[in-house]
């Protein structure tokens, strides 16, 4: 196996007995962590990562077969595991990551002591039976275009006779935009694994002690999901932050820390 | 709100740390058909419907905070009959004393996404075309494979078909047809090139009696064994072929008059001393001849034809070169 801590830009800080493992969401990189992991770096051992085919991991390693399903990017987080032959370690996985999170933690139970999910959502499309992902197909195609119409490569990325792609790494340095997915076809498969996975089924396989934190308004996932959720996953608590947004590690990191660090005591 | 930045030509929105809207200018809410107390103090997602939102939140969200500006991302926001109006924002993280904002500045982009529309139904065609030109060009191609299948099989077929119809059905070595096929090759080897060949008739010595006395089946038989033993004397380039009945031809090429007697000599002697079962012996008789540029076709049959008589005339089991008459 090639070199994982290159492949997924692991990053390890803090001086702590029990590792921490944040893992980012779609659409992002470790960067996302940086208003709070350097609180518990104090306390834990942090590793901070990147899935293959975001941020500055290593593109060459994304295959779609792999990462096509959540399982190819849970093995990401296993292979960091055991490349850093981590035990006991406590998951911070935000919005897909938090599925992501629980596949490793389901295939791999004994390697968990916790998760932690930041707005999660089993499934962000709503079904027929009368669940409520917040999503319609219809959002997603939405979404989806509303990338293409974003993201320089895109568009002509998607043509099936665009054969001039210019190579990643010069594309991301010859553009400093902020709207540059690292690889168009990538952040695509990206959103698409996101949006379309439904885990509800795999929910009550997950033994590993979960906490699943929910803002009051989340703009992405209803507020039902997290009741859903808990309700599914059998060692579960939910908390719901008064905050409104997706990613109060962002908007709220003092309150989300005091949150992580009053469920980890 | 500054008076020229009420009525700039472009969307003005600031909103607060939590994306809720606290300052809008004149000519979005003139655009978007809002009144000022329609949005001020409403978030800004509810301007957007659920893909923008998330657009939003993947992108807006992280580098706002992160980098302290957003360009040229291109949303939809709601306007007060519902519809999505397209736009370019640009928004960047003021601080005013403590509090912190994002202003956001907003243009429309009409005209430019039609614009952009009719490129990507363009685009949506030509990729349309691509793959249908890419099916039909597999399909021929799929086509070309069968017919040159087609065509192998059919070189197969006929290659057997020119094999049965130049071969001899009882012995297995070269028919008649075949060999006036190779003379005629020869004839002209002669003319272009001037090489020589010899010519050969064997004939087995009282084969009528063989079959009078052994039945046909026999005779079928020695025939056989005749023609194994003369494929085997044969150099590789001497063309043996059934003449008919119990005759036997041989084009010798690059072969003389001397070279042509001797071969014959040794075919007579082969003959003789081979095991022959069914009828205990058997000779042939031979009449050879070497072509010279007055001859045809015809004439070497011919002149081969009688020295082979000449030979049966002087008692058979014998070569006789029409040079010799």
């Amino acid at each position: 196996m090639q070199n994982v801590i290159k492949r997924n830009n692991v990053k390890v800080m803090g001086r702590g007995e029990q590792t921490i493992l944040f893992a980012h969401g779609f659409g992002c990189d470790q960067k996302m962590w940086q208003y709070i992991a350097p609180t518990f770096a104090m306390n834990y051992r942090v590793v901070l990562f990147d899935y293959v085919g975001s941020g500055n991991s290593d593109i060459t390693a994304y295959e779609s077969e792999k990462y096509n399903t959540l399982h190819g990017y849970a093995q990401d987080v296993l292979d960091i595991i055991e490349e850093l032959n981590l035990q006991h370690v406590l998951f911070v996985g935000h919005s897909i990551s938090s599925m992501i999170g629980m596949y490793a933690a389901i295939q791999r139970p004994q390697y968990f002591d916790k998760l932690i999910m930041i707005g999660p959502s089993p499934c962000y499309l709503n079904d027929t039976d009368g669940y409520v992902g917040g999503f319609e197909k219809e959002d997603i195609k939405e979404l989806l275009e509303m990338m293409e119409m974003n993201f320089a490569g895109w568009a002509s990325f998607m043509a099936p006779f665009a054969l001039s792609q210019p190579d990643d790494a010069k594309l991301t340095q010859q553009l400093k935009s902020d709207f540059v997915s690292t690889n168009p076809r990538v952040a695509r498969e990206f959103a698409e694994v996101t949006f379309f996975s439904d885990c509800r089924s795999k929910l009550p396989f997950l033994k590993v002690p979960t906490l699943i934190i929910q803002c009051s308004n989340d703009s992405i996932v209803p507020i039902k999901v997290g009741e859903f959720l808990h309700k599914h996953i059998q060692n579960s608590k939910l908390l719901v932050m008064d905050a409104k947004g997706h990613y109060p590690h962002i908007s709220q990191p003092l309150e989300t820390i005091e949150i992580i660090n009053e469920y980890l005591n | 709100m500054d008076k020229r930045l009420r009525k700039a030509p472009c969307g003005f929105i600031s909103i607060n740390h939590d994306c809720y809207i606290i300052e809008v200018n004149d000519t979005f809410l003139e655009w978007m058909g809002y009144k000022q107390a329609d949005l001020l103090g409403t978030h800004i997602e509810s301007l957007l419907k659920p893909g923008t939102k998330m657009i939003f939140h993947s992108y807006f969200y992280p580098n706002i905070n992160f980098n302290g500006c957003v360009e040229e991302l291109f949303i939809k926001v709601k306007n007060q009959a519902g519809d999505e109006v397209p736009y370019l924002l640009n928004a960047k993280k003021v601080k005013q004393g403590d509090s912190e904002m994002i202003d956001c500045i907003l243009v429309q982009m009409k005209r430019r996404i039609d614009y952009e529309l009719e490129l990507r139904a363009t685009k949506k065609q030509m990729e349309e075309a691509y793959i249908e030109k890419n099916i039909a060009f597999e399909k021929l191609e799929q086509i070309y494979l069968e017919i040159e299948k087609k065509q192998i099989e059919l070189m197969e077929i006929n290659s057997g078909l020119v094999t049965i119809s130049n071969t001899d059905k009882l012995t297995g070595i070269s028919n008649r047809r075949f060999f006036q096929e190779k003379l005629e090759q020869q004839v002209e080897l002669y003319r272009k090139e001037g090489k020589p060949f010899s010519f050969l008739i064997i004939d087995i010595d009282h084969f009528k009696k063989v079959n009078d006395t052994y039945g046909h089946q026999i005779g079928d038989i020695v025939l056989v064994k005749l023609a194994n033993l003369l494929k085997n004397i044969m150099h590789p380039e001497d063309i043996l072929s059934r003449f008919g009945g119990e005759e036997f031809t041989v084009i010798l090429p690059a072969t003389n008059i001397e070279k042509a007697i001797s071969f014959a000599k040794k075919i007579n002697q082969e003959v003789e001393e081979a095991t022959w079962q069914e009828t205990g012996s058997l000779t042939v008789s031979i009449g050879a001849a070497t072509f010279t540029e007055q001859d045809t076709e015809t004439s070497i049959i011919e002149k081969a034809d009688r020295a082979l008589y000449a030979s049966k005339e002087n008692g058979r089991n014998r070569s006789t070169h029409f040079s010799e008459l």
